[in-house]
């Protein structure tokens, strides 16, 4: 399968079940939504150092968000159930109670499994805040210096997917990067999906475990660098000289696989040479996304 | 059709007890077990409710009470779930100290709505009493949560000695509200006596009352506007002579 020249190779991209709740931020003004935001998702590529894998899903238009102010979405996802309450306590307590003018919501109310932030949060109202339940769920109004911080008490959480991916295998560093961007911007904003890493890309793909330290859990993906062409297994062909990987964590598998081909459409440019994917040969992930099958008709 | 609709074949000639009529598990009754419900008469006793009104339609946990109810006291009292509407009037202490459900009246209620009953310590423990009308004086006493509103004008005395929950005004309220209260609010969105034991804190924009208000305007339609949800507030805490962890936010502009 080619589209535009570039090969779409006969693989597939490997994903894991993970716990996923959305947050929805309000501000004053998109600027300040967008600043809790970015501080929320910080530091938060990869579960193998990170504890969560978070992102921006979309912004939101004022008649979406639950208090009617500019508002965006934003992804948490841990692997185990257990640990995403403490994320997101950890996390909105930091850096979304410390932001001015924000409220922070839950966006999957429909969910069964529910966890408790807001309940915890209030404790920094040290016996002063208060709550309100309005339709059937509460919310509480912690003071602080500049008015009042107002959490939802409950969060939603479901099972989504982490690690759906595509590589671009390009000539050249420049025409990898611009592939990259174009498939980023392709992507975003797609309901119900996040690309966790910096600007949606990853340039230090990872193979599972290391060759000589028997406790690192990920190392370099050699197969890919083209630096180690001469003096490892490579996987590139001879005119790649650059690869950049897009990570896509979502709600489920639809999304990410909805993702993917308008990604991977939009990274069809010119000095792309293939398309491929990361996987374990299909024996870790209960989710695997066919790069070929995702592609159906667009070649 | 559906829901049950009670309809009054004439004008109720005395006060009239409905306390029991929607009292407990009353969503799941047919249209002849909720007419064999007792209704209370001054100087009569008890009649079934089906001497009084026509009862029909099937149950899916919504009653719709049609005619003139104002002489209809206590009705919807200590409700539990679903949703019961008055298409006119109601009587005195509509709602009295109801658990959960909703009611709404589309036009006036009478004295204690939402109130506790004179022997007992907590009103309503849940569950939202929307008036599209007025209430008369004493409305929300003892309220220990959930939440009452007025489209219309609140009498005297109103949310005396609240315990919690939220009472939302959108016309004038008359003097001493919230008088006594430990927690819960008040909210005023039109004129409003600030009691001389509530000590004013600051004026700001709640968020938490751009949620209240936009849920009332889309389930209820009630005529909030953009300068309520927007608007600043100014907050009271008191009373001072109880808690204080009460509060009057007072619509300014």
């Amino acid at each position: 399968m080619n589209i535009r020249g570039a090969f779409i190779e006969e693989t597939f991209a490997e994903a894991f079940t993970m716990r996923v709740a959305r947050i929805i931020i309000t501000a004053r003004n998109e600027r300040w939504a967008r600043e809790a935001a970015l501080k929320l998702t910080g530091f938060a590529t990869s579960v193998i150092g990170c504890k969560v894998e978070a992102g921006i899903e979309r912004q939101l238009p004022d008649g979406e968000t639950p208090d009617g102010r500019p508002g965006l979405s934003v992804l948490m996802m841990t692997m185990g159930k257990d640990d995403l309450p403490k994320r997101l306590i950890e996390r909105i307590g930091q850096t979304v109670l410390t932001c001015p003018t924000t409220a922070c919501f839950d966006g999957l109310p429909a969910a069964p499994d529910r966890l408790g932030v807001g309940s915890a949060l209030r404790f920094f109202g040290d016996g002063f805040q208060a709550s309100k339940v309005i339709g059937g769920e509460r919310f509480w109004r912690i003071p602080v210096m500049e008015g009042e911080f107002v959490v939802q008490e409950r969060f939603g959480m479901v099972k989504g997917v982490g690690g759906g991916n595509f590589l671009i295998l390009a000539r050249t560093a420049d025409a990898a990067l611009q592939a990259a961007e174009a498939a980023v911007d392709a992507m975003a904003g797609y309901p119900g999906v996040i690309l966790p890493f910096p600007g949606g890309v990853v340039r230090s793909g990872s193979k599972v475990g290391s060759r000589r330290i028997k406790s690192m859990i990920a190392s370099t993906n050699d197969a890919y660098c083209p630096t180690l062409r001469a003096i490892t297994a490579t996987a590139l062909p001879d005119t790649v000289n650059s690869v950049l990987e897009i990570v896509i964590n979502g709600i489920d598998a639809e999304a990410i696989a909805g993702a993917m081909r308008l990604g991977i459409g939009a990274a069809c440019r010119e000095g792309v040479v293939s398309i491929s994917a990361g996987n374990y040969g299909g024996k870790l992930g209960p989710h695997h996304f066919h790069l070929r099958k995702i592609m159906d008709g667009a070649a | 059709m559906s829901g049950l609709e009670v309809k009054l074949r004439g004008a109720l000639e005395a006060v009239a007890d409905c306390s029991a009529l929607l009292a407990g598990a009353w969503t799941g009754l047919t249209a002849a077990d909720l007419a064999r419900r007792p209704v209370s008469i001054a100087g009569r006793g008890p009649v079934a409710l089906g001497e009084l009104a026509g009862v029909s339609g099937e149950p899916d946990g919504t009653v719709r009470f049609v005619g003139d109810w104002r002489q209809a006291a206590r009705l919807g009292a200590g409700l539990t779930g679903g949703r019961v509407a008055i298409e006119g009037d109601a009587g005195d202490e509509i709602g009295l100290a109801m658990a959960g459900g909703s009611i709404e009246v589309r036009g006036n209620a009478g004295e204690r709505a939402g109130a506790a009953a004179p022997e007992a310590r907590r009103g309503m423990t849940g569950g939202e009493l929307v008036v599209h009308g007025s209430v008369g004086r004493e409305a929300g006493a003892l309220m220990r949560r959930g939440l009452l509103v007025a489209g219309g004008t609140v009498g005297d005395h109103a949310a005396a000695g609240m315990i919690a929950g939220t009472l939302v005004a959108f016309g004038a309220v008359g003097p001493a509200p919230g008088l006594w209260s430990k927690r819960g609010s008040v909210v005023a969105l039109g004129e409003l006596p600030v009691p001389s034991t509530y000590r004013y804190a600051c004026t700001y924009q709640p968020v938490h009352l751009r949620l209240l208000l936009s849920r009332l305007q889309a389930r209820y339609a009630l005529p909030v506007e953009g300068r309520h949800l927007s608007g600043f507030y100014r907050r009271y805490s008191g009373d001072l002579a109880e808690l204080g962890k009460g509060e009057i936010l007072a619509w300014t502009a």
